[in-house]
């Protein structure tokens, strides 16, 4: 398994990187969430971020956004360090958090244009874009109804058209596809499809591997707060093979699938063989 | 179910949701800030238990006057404030109400009855019944010491009578909270609330008009409130134990069964609410669609502010917004007009009339003073209401310091309604307020506002709290923002105080107005430093801020 694999022959390996983190580390007292991680995004790829329940995602991307501070480390967003120029970078970014970051009492349009607002947009073209986002999402039927009352999928839709409204380069989404249905997932794949063909970088992470595998360029694999494997689906495809050649068994002609990389590379162990006494 | 039996169900839920809480309280001492909280309600309690004590002395020593003086049916006197101050009590001081929502046990297969039993104990824990109980324990034993066979049935007749106050607590909260859910029941409950006031103010005329003039509120509380307070539950429980004490035991045991009646009654209307909420009700509204500046259906742009920059003005609205959907938080805006009615009960003037009536004058003052202190509710836990919406404060490249600017700006603004409906209802009850009065009040809030709002703001940062704008009451800040905003509002009491006194002693009143202004500056100073602060600090405390409020 190669360890951090850079994506070859990448024409944005030249270029400024979209993100980049160097020993990033993160503990919470004796716990070390995460550790040491260099994660390069070049601009314009769609990056999924994954592992297994408590690797370190959430606790990365959220340092990513600056929901958390790093405890040592350094992160850089564009080229700007994300310390010193905090209020640039966060210009240049959308985010959909854990949570949503929703404002529960509000309807769908206010909240956008409040969001709008505070990026820096002027009246009119918040209130434009506003409109459009929630054409494009399809919350525009029921402009009186307060975000508290929304489906979870609609909660989900706002957010993203709320990460969206003020154009950002950088887009990190923590698990979008997470309780959502079959429709509001089209929905945020064909959004988030327009933003990478627009140039925008996106990092996610989602434990819905089918959908990473499908969207995603390039991916990295944190596990136990260190990342473990980096780079374009082919690479870490590679990297499996050549560390363990025969172990895994794919029909003659077929690729592995992103979730057999995935398994492979954790160690994880499908649980079906244990009993459960009182289930017989 | 295997290992489990219907009989030891309810008990083995009741005891899992007492030990979760138990763990989630140890756990909470974890951290420094859970150690704080812990001294904090350690304070609150005491003076709570002092209060309680001191209270229980009282009307424990008037009960054993009126039982040893032979007049035991007097014990309404002392059973009425108890009465009054243990339903008035929580919808005055919301910050202290017990919390716990309850609707989130609603997805584990309790049944309605350990529902009900959840609500009713929890709902129980807040400093009115703790107060309540201890005084009710005070008059009984008041009255077993003066007549020491009495003491057992006194001890049934308070029990049931502070059931009744538990509960109908616990009724009243719940309905308020429905009525204020919906727009349309909400309107029709504040056209109801205004007419009630308005009956009241209607008292004083009437004591001016048939009463005697120098004994007014005797004369009428003979004529007409005696027989009606005697049916209600302090005159039922009163009666009851007076009709013990002179023998006529069939009378005492049925004002006991109408006591009775009345807990079981009050039962019966709480949990028409309670079976409600327990089938998963839902009291949301959808937005009327306004008549604003619209770009495109449903869209309207954004309000202009000059002088606030973009991102506070964009905060300002966003609170506005929400104020303007929270039927409990604008109920609590109209108490200070209530307390004008209130006050202003009885006669137009002499030992009958209300303080207000003999004191016009301190009507403004007095009411600002009372709306600042309510609003400390928001400006204390500005981020309450926005729970999750935290961490877009955190994700946007607005700084703190608008933020918070913003929440400021909104919250004076409602207190600059207020103060103009103070001074409307001041000068239509009683007289305009004089210049000075307006002048006084002013230069004093001036002084108080900024004051409140720094150590809001530094409060909201160090002990947020998520709080739900659409319930009534069970929104129990954090206790350390309790203790903090009592000790600010004493010392503010204090200053002002002097001043004022100061001011009244070389008669020259204009005196505190100026003081007022020096100190205003003085806590614009601090206002400010505190400002150019908040985003450090939100900084250094932002993992505090998302584990608190989007929990």
């Amino acid at each position: 398994m190669q360890q951090n694999a850079q994506p070859s022959g990448s024409p944005t390996l030249t270029s400024v990187p979209a993100i980049s983190t160097a020993n990033l580390t993160r503990r919470f007292g004796e716990l070390v969430a995460v550790n040491d991680v260099n994660l390069r995004v070049a601009p314009g790829q769609f990056f999924g971020f994954l592992g297994p329940n408590g690797a370190g995602k959430s606790t990365t991307i959220k340092m990513l956004t600056g929901l958390l501070a790093p405890t040592s480390g350094r992160i850089e967003i564009l080229g700007l360090d994300f310390a010193e120029r905090t209020s640039e970078v966060k210009r240049q970014i959308g985010v959909v958090p854990e949570g949503l970051a929703l404002f529960g009492r509000l309807t769908g349009a206010e909240y956008l244009t409040f969001v709008g607002r505070m990026y820096g947009l002027d009246r009119e073209t918040t209130a434009k874009r506003s409109a459009e986002l929630l054409e494009f999402m399809q919350l525009a039927n029921e402009p009186g109804k307060l975000v508290t009352d929304y489906s979870h999928g609609m909660q989900k839709k706002l957010a993203l058209a709320a990460a969206v409204i003020h154009g950002p380069k950088i887009l990190f989404l923590d698990e979008p596809f997470e309780g959502v249905d079959a429709i509001a997932a089209g929905t945020l794949k064909s959004m988030l499809q327009r933003m990478i063909a627009r140039g925008a970088t996106i990092f996610l992470t989602s434990h819905v591997l089918e959908i990473v595998e499908r969207l995603c360029s390039h991916v990295a694999i944190i596990d136990r707060g260190v990342l473990v494997a980096q780079g374009s689906l082919e690479e870490l495809r590679a990297g499996v093979e050549a560390q363990a050649p025969g172990t895994l068994e794919a029909e003659p002609g077929r690729k592995l699938t992103l979730e057999e990389i995935f398994l492979h590379t954790v160690g994880g162990v499908r649980s079906t063989e244990l009993e459960l006494s009182w289930l017989g | 179910m295997v290992g489990v039996t219907a009989s030891n169900y309810s008990r083995a839920q009741l005891a899992a949701i007492a030990s979760v809480r138990w763990q989630i309280f140890l756990h909470s001492l974890r951290s420094k800030r859970g150690a704080v909280e812990l001294f904090s309600r350690i304070v609150i309690g005491a003076v709570i238990t002092g209060g309680g004590l001191g209270g229980a002395i009282l009307l424990g020593g008037l009960a054993w006057y009126f039982v040893s003086q032979g007049n035991p049916e007097a014990l309404a006197l002392v059973l009425w404030p108890v009465f009054l101050f243990w339903q008035m009590f929580p919808l005055m001081a919301t910050a202290l109400s017990e919390s716990i929502d309850s609707t989130n046990l609603l997805r584990f297969p309790l049944s309605y009855r350990t529902y009900v039993m959840v609500r009713l104990v929890y709902g129980a824990l807040d400093p009115a019944t703790v107060l309540g109980t201890f005084w009710l324990v005070g008059i009984t034993i008041g009255i077993g010491w003066a007549r020491p066979g009495l003491m057992p049935w006194s001890f049934v007749v308070l029990v049931v009578f502070a059931a009744v106050n538990m509960m109908l607590t616990q009724m009243i909260f719940a309905w308020v909270e429905r009525w204020l859910g919906q727009r349309r029941t909400r309107e029709i409950f504040a056209v109801l609330f205004f007419l009630a006031m308005i009956s009241l103010q209607l008292i004083g005329p009437m004591l001016s008009r048939y009463g005697d003039r120098s004994n007014a509120a005797f004369h009428w509380a003979g004529r007409f409130a005696n027989p009606i307070q005697a049916i209600l539950p302090p005159g039922i429980a009163a009666g009851a134990v007076a009709s013990k004490a002179v023998s006529h035991t069939a009378l005492a045991f049925g004002l006991l069964g109408a006591l009775v009646l009345y807990a079981a009654v009050i039962l019966r209307i709480l949990s028409v609410r309670l079976h409600a909420q327990f089938r998963g009700e839902n009291l949301s509204e959808v937005v009327g669609r306004g008549k604003d500046e619209v770009s495109r259906p449903g869209v309207r742009l954004a309000w202009k502010m000059p002088g606030l920059s973009q991102e506070a003005a964009a905060v300002v609205e966003k609170e506005f917004r929400y104020l303007s959907r929270s039927g409990p938080v604008l109920l609590t805006f109209v108490t200070p007009i209530v307390m004008l009615f209130v006050f202003g009960l009885g006669g137009r003037t002499g030992s009958g009339a209300g303080f207000l009536q003999n004191w016009p004058e301190l009507g403004l003052p007095v009411g600002a003073a009372y709306a600042l202190l309510l609003l400390t509710n928001l400006i204390y836990n500005n981020f309450g209401p926005d729970a999750g919406g935290i961490q877009f404060f955190l994700v946007s490249p607005a700084s703190f310091r608008s933020v918070m600017l913003g929440k400021n700006v909104a919250h004076m603004g409602v207190l600059a309604v207020e103060l103009v409906s103070l001074w409307i209802g001041v000068s239509l009850l009683f007289r305009p307020p004089t210049a000075t009065a307006v002048l006084i009040t002013l230069s004093g809030l001036l002084f108080a506002a900024p004051v409140n709002l720094a150590a809001g703001n530094l409060l909201s940062l160090y002990s947020p709290k998520k709080t739900e704008f659409g319930t009534f009451g069970r929104q129990r800040a954090s206790q350390t923002t309790v203790l903090a905003s009592f000790a600010i509002q004493g010392l503010v009491f204090v200053v002002a105080a002097v001043t004022l006194l100061t001011a009244r002693h070389y008669q020259r009143q204009w005196l505190a107005v100026a003081a007022f202004f020096m100190l205003a500056t003085l806590a614009f100073g601090v206002y400010f430093f505190v400002l150019t602060r908040v985003d450090r600090l939100a900084g250094r405390r932002r993992e505090i801020l998302t584990t608190a409020l989007c929990k």
